[in-house]
């Protein structure tokens, strides 16, 4: 099938709400830095902003708007030991199995494998819900989160939006 | 999240974007994107289909050596076995 148009139908989502259009960020430009090492000996995290929550933290606010709230999830941390909780996607395959959004035991199989060098000790969910500032974004949250993915030594990062 | 990647690639950490959404990022520009063209929050393939999760996640990091051009997206070659339009919008327009 044809990708679904998401552009068109948050407008008219927005449109019947009565919100004023909303302003996309449209980039023409963007940054590529090359990897110095191989896959298989590079340490990876990755970030999920599908609404998901280890069992030892709060859940998250299903309808969550300008949460900027970032978990860091354990490396060991398996499959079965998270909720998810997010109004705006249908979360039903997600909750049977986290691994559909935020894939946690096949990266450690991956790196038991030996296909990836290793998994970084911590991996993150966060930028859940709508977020309506662009600029805190990329001002104050996503820098503090290079700076923890600089101390856990991640070599690559891997991004699975929802 | 593909603002979230520009500024991870930009302070020197390669990164790939795992996106179910094709036009939401051809408008951010992630500085890589491995598109899957499945349900939203199904980026990696269908519940217990351990091969599908591990195939995917493991084309996604290897993009990370194979693309270099900035913000290239490469669609994956698998198909949803069904049609997910009315899901999708359903969930969506509710929202």
């Amino acid at each position: 099938m044809e990708p679904v148009r998401y552009v068109d139908l948050l407008n008219q989502r927005y449109r019947q709400q009565g919100f004023p259009p909303y302003k996309w960020t449209i980039n023409t430009e963007t940054p590529l830095t090359a990897p110095s090492k191989p896959l298989a000996e590079s340490t990876v995290s990755m970030l999920t902003s599908g609404g998901v929550s280890h069992c030892s933290m709060p859940a998250w606010n299903p309808d969550a708007r300008n949460d900027f709230r970032l978990d860091g999830v354990d490396r060991d941390a398996t499959g079965d030991d998270f909720a998810v909780n997010d109004s705006y996607y249908d979360t039903e395959d997600a909750t049977n199995d986290v691994n559909c959004v935020f894939p946690v035991d096949r990266l450690r199989e991956l790196a038991l494998d030996g296909r990836v060098g290793a998994v970084a000790p911590r991996l993150w969910s966060g930028f859940m819900g709508r977020i309506y500032s662009r600029t805190r974004v990329v001002e104050e949250s996503a820098p503090a989160l290079v700076e923890e993915l600089r101390r856990d030594e991640v070599d690559l990062f891997l991004l699975a939006p929802a | 999240m593909g603002l979230v990647a520009r500024v991870v690639e930009a302070a020197g950490i390669p990164t790939v974007l795992v996106s179910t959404g094709r036009d939401l990022t051809e408008q951010v520009l992630p500085p890589r994107t491995l598109f899957v063209n499945f349900p939203m929050g199904n980026n990696f393939g269908a519940p217990s289909d351990l091969d599908q999760q591990r195939r995917i996640l493991y084309r996604a990091l290897t993009l990370i050596e194979e693309i270099d051009r900035p913000g290239a997206i490469v669609e994956l070659d698998e198909q949803w076995p069904q049609s997910f339009t009315d899901k999708v919008e359903r969930t969506l327009l509710a929202s």
